[in-house]
């Protein structure tokens, strides 16, 4: 029985801890102050 | 102590076990996606071109063009659609523009493209155009999905303003990089001229007028990391014609050149999408099976604990423990490990 529960916390640590970092995901970001360019630039 | 050393870890292993798969189907196509914020610039060159001189309307042989394709990510935009479709997207301006050798503007051409952050699927939403012409693409424009496959996708081309296949043609090595050619062929098609032309006065109208069209053809070449979908190299055969609608005169060249990345943005590409596909190889690979061997040799240090723990004393009455009077032999589930409270309470004093 102890080794079930063990398992089971287990299980729900891993199944919690990809829900939490899934729901909360990667930022968007913010739409860059750059200009679409018009000239060649030097260097990347 | 044994017994609570295993039972933690029997829990690490099923946690990491689990882990395993979770990372890689679960939580890496939800987490795996373009910034809705990006911004990008690349330089294409195209050297010992031919050019249309408009004002002339001959074409003339010159050293270089330049074509600076820059995309920016809209992420305001993206939002608005993200909560009028549900999908999580991104919404990429992007603008091609053309430059001679003396430096002035040859063409340019703004596009809007709409895309699903993680599949890179379009979405027909958001305004989506080619030089301010509505468009519906299909497939891929720019970059490849995540995990690219060798198979042929379909491919946006942005003068004919529709799709066509580009074909898988091989994997190969470029610059330390496992990379998937793709070739798309585009026959010559007849396409719209930009709505911003190099001389004043001069508009597709104007050109129109004259009796002239404009056609293109291109082989289009790029190399991609197949990790992040990104191509490192791309380079296009280009060739544009102004042909006569009267099919009477001989068609005059626009464009022709071999349109390759300049070198110090091919060689800032293979750097920056180098650690990019480590952030993508760690949710695929690196997580996955790391987690799974842990939790493999976790679950195999629990077992061995706990058949420590419920190994008899040698002997029966004396062995070890016996020898030194400290205790009575125990054993079976009795003894330590992972026995319910029922098989304990039945087990002799």
């Amino acid at each position: 029985m102890r080794a079930v529960i063990a398992a089971a916390i287990g299980l729900v640590a891993a199944f919690a801890i990809v829900l939490l970092v899934t729901a909360v995901g990667p930022p968007d970001g913010s739409t860059s102050p750059e200009p679409l360019l018009t000239t060649v630039p030097a260097h990347p | 102590m044994r017994r609570r050393s295993s039972l933690v870890l029997l829990s690490l292993a099923v946690f990491f076990t689990a882990l395993s798969p979770l990372v890689r189907w679960y939580a890496f196509p939800r987490l795996a996606k373009i910034p809705a914020g990006q911004y990008q610039a690349v330089v294409l060159e195209a050297r010992d071109a031919t050019l249309l001189d408009y004002g002339t309307m001959r074409p003339k042989k010159v050293a270089k063009v330049s074509i600076v394709q820059t995309l920016k990510g809209d992420v305001e935009e993206a939002r608005r659609i993200d909560r009028a479709t549900g999908r999580d997207v991104v919404v990429w301006d992007g603008l091609a523009y053309v430059v001679g050798p003396d430096g002035a503007m040859v063409s340019q051409v703004p596009e809007r493209y709409v895309f699903d952050a993680h599949t890179q699927e379009p979405v027909h939403a958001g305004g989506e155009s080619v030089d301010g012409d509505p468009v519906e693409r299909r497939g891929v424009e720019f970059k490849f999905p995540f995990l690219t496959q060798k198979r042929d996708y379909y491919y946006f081309d942005a003068q004919a303003r529709s799709s066509a296949p580009i074909h898988y043609r091989g994997t190969q090595e470029f610059r330390g990089l496992e990379v998937y050619y793709f070739e798309q062929t585009v026959p010559w098609t007849k396409v719209p001229l930009p709505k911003r032309m190099p001389v004043e006065g001069v508009t597709p109208q104007t050109v129109a007028a004259m009796g002239m069209e404009r056609w293109y053809t291109t082989k289009r070449m790029f190399w991609v990391d197949p990790v992040t979908g990104a191509p490192v190299n791309g380079e296009e055969v280009h060739r544009e014609e102004m042909r006569f609608t009267d099919g009477k005169q001989r068609p005059i060249t626009a464009f022709a050149g071999h349109v390759k990345m300049r070198e110090d943005y091919v060689r800032h590409t293979v750097d920056l999408v180098s650690s990019q596909r480590q952030a993508v190889l760690l949710m695929t690979s690196y997580l996955p099976w790391g987690s799974l061997l842990l939790g493999v040799a976790l679950l195999s240090l629990a077992l061995l604990l706990e058949a420590r723990g419920r190994r008899p004393a040698a002997g029966g009455t004396g062995g070890v423990s016996g020898a030194k009077g400290s205790r009575p032999p125990r054993c079976g589930a009795r003894a330590r490990g992972w026995s319910s409270p029922k098989h304990r309470a039945a087990s002799p004093p």
